[in-house]
C-alpha cells in the first residue's frame, strides 16, 4: 500500500486553523460529509486519505503507528505515553494552539516560589498532614516525569478531567499541574505559576509517526507531502 | 535437567535453604500502600486494575511490602526471616512486565551486622548459580547521615540536604544554590502574626480550607524559616566537605581511607559507620567492591548500608541493604531492624546467555 493517512483535529478552532494552515500551503482539505463525517481528502493528492479525529486520539494513533502524519499538540504526545516523543518526529511547529503545561500553587503559599520549595513542602507533608501532597492534573505522565527530574517524589496525583483550576478550592487537591495560555484562569482561581514552573511549552505541530510501517514507496510519498508543506524531518 | 531449569532449581534450593519462612503473598494487592510508601515515581511502574467499587489494585510489584505488612499485622517484636521466589509485575522500558525475583527479608534480628552478612551471602550465592562474579557497589546511608548530623550548618538545612541524598542532580542543584547564596538585602519583615493574618485572608478569599491542607501558620512559619535560611549561610568549608565527600567513589578501601581523611580534617566522628562497612568486606571475599558516597536508593526508609551487585552486562542483578525505618513507615510503633535484598532472575538468566 502506498497511501498515506493524514489525521486532522475533528472539530472546533483547532480544525479550522489546521485547514487554514494547509490552505496557506496550497493544499485544500475537503470534508465532503460535513462535520459529521470523519473522512476527507486533499484535492490533487489522491494518495492521501484525511481522517478527522479528536486531538488526543491523533496523538495516540501517531504513537502506535496507525496513522502516518497528523496535527496535534506537543503536550498530547508527551502525555499519551512516556515513549511518545521517541515514537514520532516533529516535522513543523504550526504557530497556533500555544499553551504551557505549568505547576501552580495557591497564591497564599507565599513561601513557595520555586520547585525546590515544593520539594521541601512535599518531603514533610505526610508527617504533618497524614497524607501526601495532592496534585490535580490531567497531565499525569508529564507531571511524573518532570517531578522525578526535580527530585520531588512524595506526592499523589489526582486525575482531573476538567476544571482542574478549581481543585484546590474544592479540597480535591493542594496544587495543580494545568495547561494555560495566558495564566488568567489560574490567576482568577488564586493560583500562581512557580517561577520555574513551566514544564512544557506546547503548540500545534505537524507530526510524523516513526512507528508506522515505512516502505520505500510510502516514505517517498511522505517526503513529497512534507516538501509541499515546507516541512522536514527524519522518520 | 539442563541449563535454565537446573539453575532455576538451584536458586529454588538456595531460597529454601535460608532457614526462613517461605512467603507467597497474593498476586493481586491493594495499590494504595505502594503509592503511600513509594509515591508516584514508583506508582507509574505498577500494573493497575480497579474493582467494581473503584478500589485500585495492582499486580504484585515486589515482595517486601506484603511480607513486611503481614509481619506487622501479626504483631511485631519476634525476629523473623522470610524468603521468596516468584513473579512480580512492573512496567519497564525494556523487558516483559512480568518477571521473577527471589530474595530474603530479615526482620527484627538481634544483630543487624550478622543479618546484613546473611543477605550479602545470599545475593552472592544466587549470582554464582548463574556463574556471575559481580561488581559490588556499596553505599553508606548511615555514614552520610552521621556526617550530615555533625557538619557545621544551620539546622534546617540538614533535612533539606538529607531529603535530596540519592538524587544526584537535585542535591547538586541545592549545593550550587547554597554556594551562590547571595547576600540579599533583607526586606522589612512582617511579624509572624501579621503574616498569619495575611495568609489566612488570602486562603479564605481563595476558598481554601484552613485545616485540610497546609495551614496559615505552617505557611507563615516556613516563609520565615526560608527568610532566615537565606540569611543563614552554610559555611563554605561545609559545602566543600559535602562536595568532596559526595565525589568519593572507587575501590572500597581507598574510598574509606579518603573518607577517614576528610573526617580527620573536619573533626568528624565517623568511626562507627566506617567500621560497620569494613566489617562486611571479609564476607564479600574476592568480589570487586566499590564504595560510592553518593549512592542511595531514593526512599527515605533505607538506613545503614545499601548495596547493588552488577554483572558483566552492567545490569543490576541484586540490590538491597538495611532499611530500619521501613516497618515504622508501614505502621510499626518504633524502628525495627530490617535488611534484605532482591535478585533479578531474568537479568541473571540474560547474563548466562550473553
Amino acid at each position: 500500500m502506498t497511501g498515506i493517512t493524514l489525521a486532522v483535529p475533528s472539530k472546533g478552532r483547532l480544525e479550522e486553523l489546521t485547514r487554514d494552515w494547509f490552505a496557506q500551503n496550497g493544499l485544500t482539505i475537503s470534508r465532503p460529509g460535513g462535520a459529521r463525517s470523519y473522512l476527507g481528502a486533499i484535492e490533487g493528492l489522491p494518495d492521501v486519505t484525511v481522517r478527522f479525529f479528536p486531538a488526543s486520539e491523533i496523538a495516540r494513533e501517531l504513537i502506535r503507528g496507525n496513522i502516518d502524519i497528523g496535527v496535534t499538540g506537543r503536550d498530547l504526545i508527551h502525555e499519551t505515553s512516556e515513549t511518545g516523543p521517541q515514537s514520532v518526529a516533529f516535522a513543523k511547529t504550526l504557530d497556533f494552539g500555544h499553551a504551557d503545561v505549568v505547576v501552580a500553587v495557591p497564591d497564599a503559599w507565599i513561601d513557595v516560589t520555586h520547585l525546590h520549595d515544593l520539594a521541601d513542602v512535599a518531603s514533610d507533608f505526610r508527617s504533618r498532614h497524614g497524607r501526601w501532597l495532592r496534585i490535580a492534573t490531567k497531565y499525569i505522565t508529564i507531571t511524573r516525569q518532570h517531578f522525578a527530574k526535580a527530585g520531588i517524589a512524595e506526592y499523589r496525583t489526582v486525575e482531573s478531567l476538567g476544571a482542574t483550576e478549581a481543585a484546590p478550592a474544592s479540597g480535591v487537591a493542594d496544587i495543580v499541574v494545568d495547561i494555560t495560555t495566558t495564566g488568567s484562569t489560574l490567576a482568577a482561581n488564586n493560583l500562581r505559576v512557580l517561577e520555574d514552573g513551566v514544564m512544557l511549552q506546547s503548540q500545534a505541530c505537524l507530526i510524523v509517526s516513526r512507528t508506522a510501517g515505512w516502505s520505500p514507496e510510502r516514505r517517498a510519498s511522505m517526503q513529497s507531502l512534507l516538501t509541499r508543506l515546507s516541512a522536514e524531518t527524519s522518520f | 535437567m539442563t541449563g535454565a531449569a537446573l539453575r532455576r532449581a538451584n536458586l529454588e534450593s538456595l531460597v529454601e535453604a535460608q532457614g526462613a519462612t517461605r512467603a507467597t503473598p497474593p498476586l493481586l494487592l491493594s495499590a494504595d500502600p505502594y503509592f503511600d510508601l513509594a509515591g508516584e515515581e514508583f506508582g507509574r511502574r505498577l500494573l493497575l486494575t480497579t474493582d467494581a467499587s473503584g478500589a485500585e489494585y495492582c499486580l504484585r510489584p515486589d515482595f517486601t511490602l506484603p511480607i513486611v505488612a503481614d509481619y506487622i499485622a501479626n504483631g511485631v517484636g519476634e525476629p523473623a526471616a522470610f524468603s521468596y521466589l516468584g513473579a512480580i509485575f512492573r512496567q519497564r522500558e525494556t523487558g516483559a512486565a512480568e518477571f521473577d525475583q527471589g530474595g530474603i527479608e530479615l526482620l527484627a534480628q538481634r544483630d543487624g551486622d550478622v543479618a546484613l552478612d546473611q543477605v550479602l551471602t545470599f545475593a552472592r550465592a544466587a549470582l554464582s548459580i548463574f556463574g556471575v562474579s559481580p561488581v559490588v557497589r556499596l553505599g553508606g546511608v548511615g555514614l552520610f547521615e552521621a556526617l550530615l548530623a555533625q557538619a557545621d550548618m544551620p539546622d534546617p538545612w540538614r533535612s533539606r540536604i538529607r531529603h535530596r541524598f540519592g538524587h544526584t542532580e537535585a542535591l547538586d542543584r541545592l549545593l550550587t544554590r547554597l554556594e551562590l547564596a547571595p547576600d540579599l538585602p533583607r526586606e522589612q519583615q512582617l511579624s509572624r502574626d501579621a503574616l498569619v493574618a495575611d495568609v489566612t485572608e488570602q486562603m479564605v478569599a481563595a476558598g481554601l480550607s484552613l485545616s485540610e491542607g497546609r495551614t496559615p501558620e505552617e505557611i507563615a512559619d516556613r516563609y520565615l524559616e526560608q527568610q532566615a535560611l537565606d540569611a543563614a549561610h552554610v559555611p563554605a568549608s561545609t559545602l566543600k566537605l559535602l562536595r568532596d565527600y559526595l565525589a568519593i567513589s572507587g575501590p572500597v578501601l581507598q574510598a574509606l581511607t579518603r573518607i577517614e581523611g576528610l573526617a580527620a580534617e573536619h573533626r568528624l566522628m565517623l568511626g562507627a559507620p566506617i567500621r560497620a562497612i569494613r566489617r562486611h568486606l571479609n564476607g564479600l571475599g574476592e568480589a570487586r567492591v566499590s564504595f560510592d558516597a553518593s549512592f542511595s536508593p531514593r526512599l527515605d526508609y533505607y538506613t545503614g548500608i545499601v548495596f547493588e551487585m552488577t554483572g558483566p552486562n552492567g545490569d543490576v542483578l541484586a540490590s538491597g541493604g538495611q532499611y530500619d525505618r521501613l516497618l515504622e513507615r508501614l505502621g510499626a510503633k518504633a524502628p525495627i531492624a530490617a535488611s534484605g535484598c532482591a535478585v533479578w532472575v531474568d537479568r541473571l538468566e540474560q547474563e548466562v546467555r550473553s
